[in-house]
């Protein structure tokens, strides 16, 4: 894509997201939705194959009725509160359409059917961007109205995109589609906790963005979309291989990685608030994401996958894709466990 | 002083004096048979003179000899009590044992090992005096599983054999359950009586002795081969004859009965143990003189008629008379030893035959054999004034007038016809007829040692009987009056079963049996109890065994109801939810529902 058209297009997909963050009109909101979906709808479109359209065209059509209903809702909000501000929401119906109509927007369960095959279907760069910066907007309006929101739904929701999110991933292959329910999954234990603290949201937020970020361009790296060619990794990018290890296992939330931050913290706010059953739940099935990582691994970083010969002389290559950032990605993905208790002052 | 201690003494001492020359040369010398049964007949000659001294004077005695140990409160010495029932016991068992060591002279002569053998019997004449001559329950049982032992020994002395050795590893059991019995009894007398000498035991004021006295009728069940614990004594006919005789028919088995009636003054009182013991023995008489019927083996034929007379022994001590069961096992020793000899005569001479179908035609060419095997039947079955009759009729007449149970003492009836049925069929099969065996053999009956013993226990089985009941001292009323009918009552029911066996035997001579009834089967299967009891009970509990560890505990715990479900389980729940169609009107629909649902139903204030 030519330079200046790329610049806008990134600025205004930027601009947006700052819109729906910066600003206290629904309005406004609404416009920095529209406008965050429309400048990404050509980023997604970066290949033309007809997958890549068929993919834009399912997000556009996903995120158009969410943003409409969002519409619905703050028009409810309206009627029955008389202002545009963003305030606690009084009136439950105008409550949960704007809750439906963000976790469409996030690819919550049961609005989860679109996200796997839309990030299958685009670039591992767009797939980048669609899986960590889409999600700052909505979040950000889920935390502004937090208050109000339907506990039984929310949670319900969570819960599904939980176990969605484990056992979508237990059956693929497909890189991009693992990073996409692995994204449900997290998503589910976002919103699970945003009731009841909002903080660790964020916190969540954060760290899975890190981790999202690393992994994507790990996966750039080598340009695999696949577990088989991401699998011969170790032909190429030897380091790589072991970064991978770490990570994965930081996603899946294993101790004494930071990928357990969050999920530590989840529970203990949902047990803090007498909620046992639910938390309880949510790890186990935790277990399931993190075997489809431990299946990755064990193929990149554990063993040295077969490959053909003229494979294994591909280390001595200098690699020339960019890699901005990812040594502190990487390191803030895997090491920042000790840090926690720092992490009050969020509070 | 008297002579009673040290006569007693000297005779057991006489008796282990060959066990001590065994590590001597003279173990290995040709003459070791004929030194132990001239020190058999030697200690049997001693012995008699405390038994005339007792039956004399009366004059019983209680040796206690040396402290062997003291256990916190209890203690224990090597202590004899020689009363009426050893007194009259050892030297019957002697001389029973004198005659058969005699006659395993000529039956084992040709075996290599035959001091070996006469060890054997020697160490189970000694544990046999331990169990009789002793005061207390441990002494007791010393002598009860050396009895055990030496049985298991002999019974598998030709171990080349492999039914043999089932047959010795079957009294073993059998014998076992029956001691869990005796320990038990044991086990209570310590805890509630802190004693083991019987002296302690009889003065116990305490009212309920059924735990105890059931465990002894366990250990006598099993010992004795009652009913339930039985099929070990057919078996055991897999041993050599004199084995036979001595263990299986005089001395061993009635160790059992001997027990019940070292317990008497216990027994007396409980009158549930006492209906219990009658039924038992009325059971086990009836039921092994069916499968007597129906044998085929001479030796298990008579191996059963024992266990028919064992249960009529216990009978006795179900009705409540102690003394008339110790006379039976007395007179029973002489003729049931005889019986066997003059079976292992028979068996030797036709060339180690023991099928009665392959018999016949013996009454011309064994004449000495022939006479003792008809005599010794006829004192079985309780022809009056022989040995049997001085027993088995007073057994029968005290049965018809006691109060007692009604059915027991008609199977006790049924039964003694059916002693004399069986009888009549050795002797017909065996004796009478037409030759039925191999022509090609030479038949021959002349060696002294066999005629010396067999004529030793003839005149036995004829006035033993006699002397014995006419010298001992009187215990218990007997019965002076009653109904003719009663009074007849035995000697009919013999009649009838031996004239009915003649004529069955007779008629069904000519006649070929073309399919065998029901009651045959039952017969001569030996009522299906081995059968059911060594194949069905273990076969279940090894399957029911491997059932439960193999498949249940391995298979479906460990293996399926976790793991594999569980693994079962996600895969299915990952394909169904990865499964998507890319639909994405259904998708929308799906987000409508949704829509509505929650709108509907979650329109409330949280």
């Amino acid at each position: 894509m030519k330079p200046p058209i790329l610049i806008t297009i990134l600025t205004t997909v930027m601009a947006g997201t700052m819109i729906v963050l910066l600003s206290s009109h629904w309005l406004l909101i609404w416009i920095g939705f529209e406008m965050n979906m429309l400048a990404v709808i050509p980023i997604l479109m970066k290949k033309f194959n007809p997958r890549a359209m068929e993919a834009s065209t399912k997000y556009f059509l996903t995120q158009a009725t969410a943003s409409m209903l969002l519409m619905m809702g703050v028009t409810i909000n309206l009627l029955y509160s008389g202002q545009w501000a963003i305030s606690k929401i009084s009136n439950p119906a105008a409550s949960t359409m704007m809750t439906i109509a963000l976790t469409m927007k996030l690819g919550l369960s049961p609005f989860h059917f679109w996200v796997p095959e839309v990030t299958q279907g685009i670039s591992l760069l767009s797939g980048m961007i669609l899986l960590t910066w889409q999600k700052i907007a909505p979040m950000s309006v889920l935390y502004q109205i937090s208050p109000s929101i339907n506990t039984n739904l929310m949670m319900l929701m969570a819960l599904t995109s939980v176990l969605i999110g484990g056992w979508g991933g237990l059956n693929q292959t497909q890189l991009r589609k693992i990073m996409a329910y692995s994204s449900i999954a997290h998503m589910g234990w976002m919103t699970a906790i945003i009731i009841y603290s909002p903080t660790m949201m964020f916190l969540n937020l954060s760290l899975y963005i890190f981790m999202t970020l690393s992994t994507f361009m790990l996966f750039m790296l080598s340009t695999s979309t696949t577990t088989l060619s991401l699998s011969h990794t170790w032909n190429k990018v030897p380091l790589i291989a072991s970064t991978i290890l770490t990570l994965m296992l930081s996603l899946g939330g294993l101790p004494p990685l930071s990928g357990f931050i969050p999920k530590w913290m989840i529970i203990q706010e949902l047990t803090k608030n007498d909620m046992i059953i639910i938390p309880t739940l949510m790890a186990i099935t935790a277990l399931l994401n993190l075997y489809f990582y431990m299946r990755l691994t064990y193929s990149t970083a554990l063993t040295m996958f077969p490959s053909a010969n003229n494979m294994k002389m591909k280390w001595q290559f200098e690699h020339t894709k960019k890699t901005t950032l990812l040594p502190p990605l990487i390191i803030i993905s895997t090491m920042l466990l000790p840090i926690t208790p720092m992490m009050s002052i969020l509070d | 002083m008297n002579m009673f201690a040290s006569c007693m003494i000297t005779a057991l001492i006489l008796l282990t004096l060959p066990i001590i020359m065994t590590s001597t040369k003279f173990y290995k010398d040709k003459l070791y048979p004929y030194y132990v049964k001239t020190a058999t007949s030697y200690a049997f000659m001693i012995s008699m003179i405390p038994a005339m001294m007792f039956i004399y004077s009366g004059q019983e005695m209680v040796i206690s000899n040396w402290h062997w140990m003291t256990i916190q409160t209890m203690k224990l010495s090597m202590s004899f009590k020689l009363d009426y029932f050893s007194m009259i016991f050892v030297p019957v068992a002697l001389f029973v044992t004198w005659s058969i060591m005699e006659f395993s002279m000529w039956y084992m002569h040709s075996d290599p090992y035959i001091n070996r053998f006469f060890k054997y019997l020697l160490m189970f004449l000694i544990t046999m005096m331990i169990l009789v001559t002793a005061n207390n329950m441990f002494q007791l049982f010393i002598g009860w599983e050396g009895v055990g032992i030496m049985s298991f020994l002999l019974i598998g002395w030709w171990y080349g054999r492999t039914d043999a050795n089932t047959a010795a590893l079957q009294a073993i059991l059998y014998n076992r359950i029956g001691d869990v019995g005796f320990i038990m009894a044991m086990a209570w007398f310590l805890l509630y009586l802190n004693a083991w000498d019987l002296q302690q035991i009889f003065m116990s004021t305490n009212d309920n002795l059924n735990l105890p006295l059931l465990g002894l009728l366990l250990a006598a069940t099993g010992k004795s081969a009652q009913f339930g614990l039985h099929p070990w004594l057919p078996s055991a006919m897999e041993g050599p004859t004199p084995v036979s005789a001595l263990l299986h028919s005089s001395t061993m088995v009635v160790a059992g009965v001997f027990l019940l009636i070292r317990f008497h003054p216990l027994m007396e009182q409980n009158l549930t143990i006492q209906t219990l013991t009658l039924c038992l023995g009325a059971v086990t008489t009836l039921f092994t003189a069916i499968c007597a019927l129906t044998q085929n083996d001479i030796k298990k034929i008579v191996a059963f008629s024992t266990s028919s007379q064992l249960g009529l022994m216990i009978v006795t001590i179900g009705i409540n008379q102690p003394y008339l069961a110790f006379l039976h096992i007395c007179t029973h020793a002489f003729f049931k030893a005889m019986l066997f000899m003059c079976s292992g005569s028979v068996i030797h001479s036709l060339n180690d035959e023991q099928d009665i179908r392959k018999m016949g035609g013996l009454f011309k060419a064994l004449p000495f054999t022939t006479t003792s095997l008809i005599i010794g039947s006829l004192a079985l079955t309780g022809m009056p004034f022989l040995t049997g009759f001085y027993s088995k009729d007073l057994i029968i007449e005290t049965a018809n007038t006691s109060n007692t149970n009604a059915w027991a003492l008609l199977i006790t009836l049924v039964a003694t016809s059916m002693t004399a049925a069986y009888s009549t069929r050795i002797l017909f099969f065996a004796l009478l007829g037409q030759p039925r065996f191999n022509p090609m053999i030479s038949i021959n009956e002349n060696n002294p040692h066999l005629i010396n013993s067999i004529k030793r226990l003839l005149l036995g089985s004829v006035f033993a009987g006699y002397i014995i009941s006419h010298s001992i001292t009187p215990t218990t009323v007997p019965q002076m009056t009653m109904p003719h009918h009663l009074k007849m009552t035995a000697l009919a029911v013999t009649i009838l079963g031996f004239i009915l066996a003649l004529e069955l035997n007779l008629t069904m001579q000519g006649l070929k049996l073309n399919r065998s009834s029901h009651h045959f089967k039952f017969s001569n299967l030996l009522g299906y109890y081995p059968t059911i009891m060594h194949r069905l009970t273990p076969k279940m509990s090894l399957s029911m065994s491997q059932k439960s560890a193999s498949m249940l505990l391995d298979h479906i715990w460990l293996e399926s109801a976790l793991p594999k479900s569980i693994s079962f389980f996600q895969m299915k729940s990952s394909t169904l939810i990865s499964n998507q169609k890319g639909l994405i009107k259904l998708y929308f629909l799906s987000f409508m529902i949704t829509m509505a649902l929650s709108l509907l139903i979650l329109n409330y204030h949280v």
